[in-house]
């Protein structure tokens, strides 16, 4: 027992492994529930490409198991602007990927000029900014400048929302 | 004479004014995005996908064709004055190229790296203008088998060849394949991987995949890992070049071009292996051996040639074959099929105004690169004093418009969100994220084939191999597949011979799917010359 | 008791230090010197560089002034690295340098000196750059 979750222990890459193995099985089970119709004109038929997938995803899944368990791990990637010799900052992203979901929520709703304000505002104060007016004038200015772009540019209308009839 | 007269209908589409815009705006966001952390030319055209939706094709291909040029020039301005490869394919300028800078030459390697990239871009789009028609021809005579093996080659060579994990790269090209297999199946038209949910019918689109992976995913990563320390830019005026230094730079110039343009063409060559290569030469041919190590110009130009070299030659596959062997011309290639436009062989039958104008903006890119960029070197770098929280939140900003300008709905940007949690996963533990992105646009064309093949043949499997094209690239792809195991013999039959050089493709470790990130070194080369590129400006700390 | 002073490498910034130094000599206090980054931008300017301070502290050393030079870079801004260190140290001065803002400039940009000038708990020392006529 304790060999095992010593073993287990800083080996969050057996993550990858489970999901590569979900993957591999989600793939599977899909395919066998297609419907092959018998046909001259395709013998290959809907299922064979998805259980070669399946295949590779769940050989994957048992290979970078036992290479991560016998002490593999993958290269992080770097970067220009990448730092690792700091562990993950989850202080940063979690707040980051807040402002990303409450833009999801509100999209419909309030609009893209409200919801890209709060996007763009809420990642900013994630990423350390603390200069409340200017970052808020330059969300509002942003998402002012899309909306319209988009319209008259691109001819997409972006949901107005809440501020409908203003903008 | 053939190609030159379409060529010359190329220029005069693209020099018609807005064409010409979106040529000189694609050269400006490109080269700023290159010289920009964290934001390459992949991301940029990823990012600029849903313009697609509006744009007529070609501008918006000459707009690209900008942008992958400039970022090329962008990278390697940061490595020149901040010892900071962004790509990796400008690690190697960065070496010489950082030394001269320190040494107060900053103006001459920026100028020969400029020049060095106008020439090697211009010879390399050449090539590529008389290239590209000839595979084409060879390739149109080309059956479903054979089109079928070379589009397996291109996967498993992206997969097995880059990187440092074989494994990891077949684990990202098994999550590309599946993401392409969803939606409904183009034959019988029933639905995989939809789980009943009707907005999946459609498929994934690929703007939001490629914008999830690429900005969303990158821009998660590196707020988790944000460099603290502010690093030293080195002054710079107006790039300039002596006579002396004219006369070092031009042969390592043309010898860059030489080296790169083959190595971009081929799936899965790169521009890591030509600018190394190119290096090496230049420093076993140069007269001034001494300087090597202290910022020789040669050392410079003739890599910088051999990254822009490479960069043409990557598109000869792309436009010839609709293989992309880079992430940037996957993007690129994502965006002719948002089009429709069939990518392959056909391409210049059926969509030659297209191409030979794209191939014209090439070279009118490279040009305006020169006569723009030369006297904008010192704007750029202070470029690099926008603070970060702007940057990363404005990528996620354009990524949700981007995607939402899809279809209008919220769904995908929660796909967008999924799929960016996948990217920042992928680049914690190393799973190389080309693999995935090629088998999301390939996946589907190569099952195509595939049952094009048998159907041919009345499903008897043997017509997978019915061409000899086919069969000569299948020995080339069991090579691929064998290779680690065939230098492992090869090692052991002859234990103290090193290799000819030290990791060329990393995965020829005695055991690739063991890489120990000892130290996190984006580039597969090992050699002691490259020592010098490891960031020297971290170590500062606060004082006591 | 101790004299703070916050360090740029600018014109402002030099007079600020000259004046510190000044004070510091009169008084043979502990003068702490502080160059910070919030270290939000790849490149900052207003990060004094390595050589530039080996040549501050051997200044000082041979002035013999007791002394202290911090780059804290913890995504504070200025203002408050240089608040906190008067507090740490029970600041009895602090010297700063300034230089000329639009009214508008400041709203968007906001102001280092004026938050010190605001917020310290001792006196402020606020000089200009010198000119060059």
């Amino acid at each position: 027992m304790t060999s095992l979750t010593s073993r287990l222990k800083g080996r969050s890459e057996l993550g990858v492994a489970l999901l590569l193995g979900a993957a591999g099985g989600l793939v599977l089970w899909d395919a066998v529930g297609l419907v092959t119709p018998y046909s001259k004109s395709d013998p290959v038929g809907p299922k064979t490409v998805p259980y070669i997938v399946a295949g590779l995803l769940l050989v994957c899944a048992v290979m970078l198991a036992i290479n991560v368990l016998r002490g593999g791990h993958g290269e992080t990637e770097g970067g220009e602007d990448v730092d690792l010799s700091h562990p993950a900052d989850w202080k940063t992203v979690l707040p980051l990927a807040g402002a990303f979901i409450a833009n999801v929520l509100i999209i419909d709703w309030a609009g893209w000029v409200i919801s890209g304000t709060v996007l763009f505002w809420g990642s900013v104060w994630a990423l350390g900014s603390r200069h409340y007016v200017r970052d808020g004038l330059i969300s509002v200015s942003l998402s002012l400048l899309t909306f319209y772009g988009f319209y008259l540019g691109l001819g997409i209308s972006l949901p107005a929302g809440l501020l409908e009839g203003i903008l | 004479m053939d190609v030159f007269s379409s060529l010359m209908d190329g220029f005069a589409t693209a020099l018609t004014p807005m064409n010409f815009l979106y040529a000189v705006i694609g050269v400006v966001l490109g080269t700023a995005v290159g010289v920009l952390p964290g934001l390459g030319p992949a991301m940029t055209v990823a990012l600029l996908l849903p313009v697609t939706y509006v744009l007529e094709p070609t501008s918006a291909f000459i707009m690209f064709a900008g942008i992958y040029y400039g970022g090329m020039y962008g990278g390697s301005t940061t490595s020149i004055l901040l010892n900071t490869p962004g790509e990796s394919s400008s690690v190697v300028t960065a070496i010489e190229g950082n030394k001269m800078a320190k040494a107060g030459r900053a103006a001459q390697a920026l100028a020969t790296a400029a020049i060095g990239s106008f020439v090697a871009g211009t010879i390399g789009t050449a090539l590529l203008a008389v290239c590209a028609p000839i595979v084409v021809k060879f390739a149109v005579s080309l059956g479903s088998p054979s089109y079928f093996a070379i589009m397996v080659l291109a996967l498993l060579a992206v997969t097995a060849v880059l990187g440092s994990s074989r494994l990891r790269g077949f684990a990202s090209l098994g999550l590309g394949l599946a993401i392409g297999l969803v939606g409904m199946d183009s034959v019988t038209g029933q639905a995989r991987l939809t789980f009943g949910q009707p907005l999946l019918s459609d498929g994934l689109d690929i703007v939001v995949v490629a914008v999830a992976i690429f900005a969303v995913g990158e821009a998660l990563w590196v707020a988790a890992h944000l460099r603290r320390t502010p690093l030293h830019i080195i002054p710079v005026g107006q790039p300039w070049m002596g006579k002396e230094d004219w006369k070092r730079s031009w042969k390592p110039w043309l010898r860059g071009t030489v080296l790169g343009f083959p190595f971009g063409a081929l799936p899965a060559g790169g521009a890591e292996i030509p600018t190394f290569l190119s290096y090496v030469t230049e420093k076993r041919l140069t007269k001034h051996p001494e300087e090597f190590g202290k910022g020789a110009i040669e050392g410079v130009a003739g890599p910088e040639a051999a990254n822009n070299a490479a960069a043409a030659g990557t598109l000869t596959p792309m436009l010839a074959l609709g293989l992309p062997t880079n992430a940037t011309a996957a993007v690129m290639l994502a965006a002719f099929t948002s089009y429709g436009i069939q990518p392959g062989p056909q391409l210049f039958e059926s969509e030659g105004p297209l191409v030979w104008a794209l191939i014209a903006s090439l070279f009118i890119g490279n040009f305006l690169l020169l006569v723009i960029n030369l006297p904008l070197a010192p704007l750029w770098a202070k470029l690099l004093q926008l603070p970060r929280p702007y940057l990363y939140a404005g990528i996620l900003f354009f990524a949700t418009l981007g995607a939402y300008s899809v279809n209008l709905q919220a769904f995908d940007l929660v796909i967008l969100l999924v799929l960016g949690a996948l990217g920042f996963m992928m680049r914690r533990f190393g799973l190389p994220v080309l693999p995935l992105i090629l088998g999301v646009i390939l996946g589907p064309r190569v099952e195509g084939q595939l049952r094009k093949t048998l159907q041919l043949s009345a499903g008897d499997p043997a017509g997978l191999w019915s061409e000899p094209i086919a069969v000569g690239i299948y020995v080339i792809v069991a090579i691929i597949l064998a290779w680690p195991l065939l230098l492992k013999a090869w090692r052991r039959s002859r234990p103290q011979a090193e290799p000819a050089f030290a990791g060329m493709p990393a995965t020829s470790e005695a055991d690739p799917d063991r890489t120990d990130a000892g130290g996190a070194n984006p580039h597969p080369f090992d050699d002691r010359d490259l020592d010098t590129t490891r960031n020297t400006a971290a170590g500062r700390q606060e004082r006591p | 008791m101790s004299i703070i002073v916050g360090y740029l490498p600018s014109p402002e910034g030099t007079a600020a230090l000259e004046a510190a130094i000044t004070q510091a000599r009169k008084d043979a206090k502990l003068l702490v010197v502080i160059n910070s980054s919030r270290g939000d931008a790849l490149v900052d300017k207003r990060y004094a560089e390595n050589e530039e301070i080996a040549g501050i502290e051997e200044r000082l050393k041979k002035e013999g002034i007791e002394h202290l030079v911090q780059q804290p870079v913890r995504g504070n801004d200025a203002a408050s690295e240089v608040l906190q260190a008067a507090e740490q140290h029970r600041a009895d001065l602090i010297v700063i340098g300034l230089r000329r803002r639009t009214p508008v400039g400041k709203l968007i940009m906001g102001s280092t000196a004026q938050q010190i000038l605001l917020e310290a708990g001792c006196p402020v020392l606020a000089v200009k750059a010198a000119h060059q006529s």
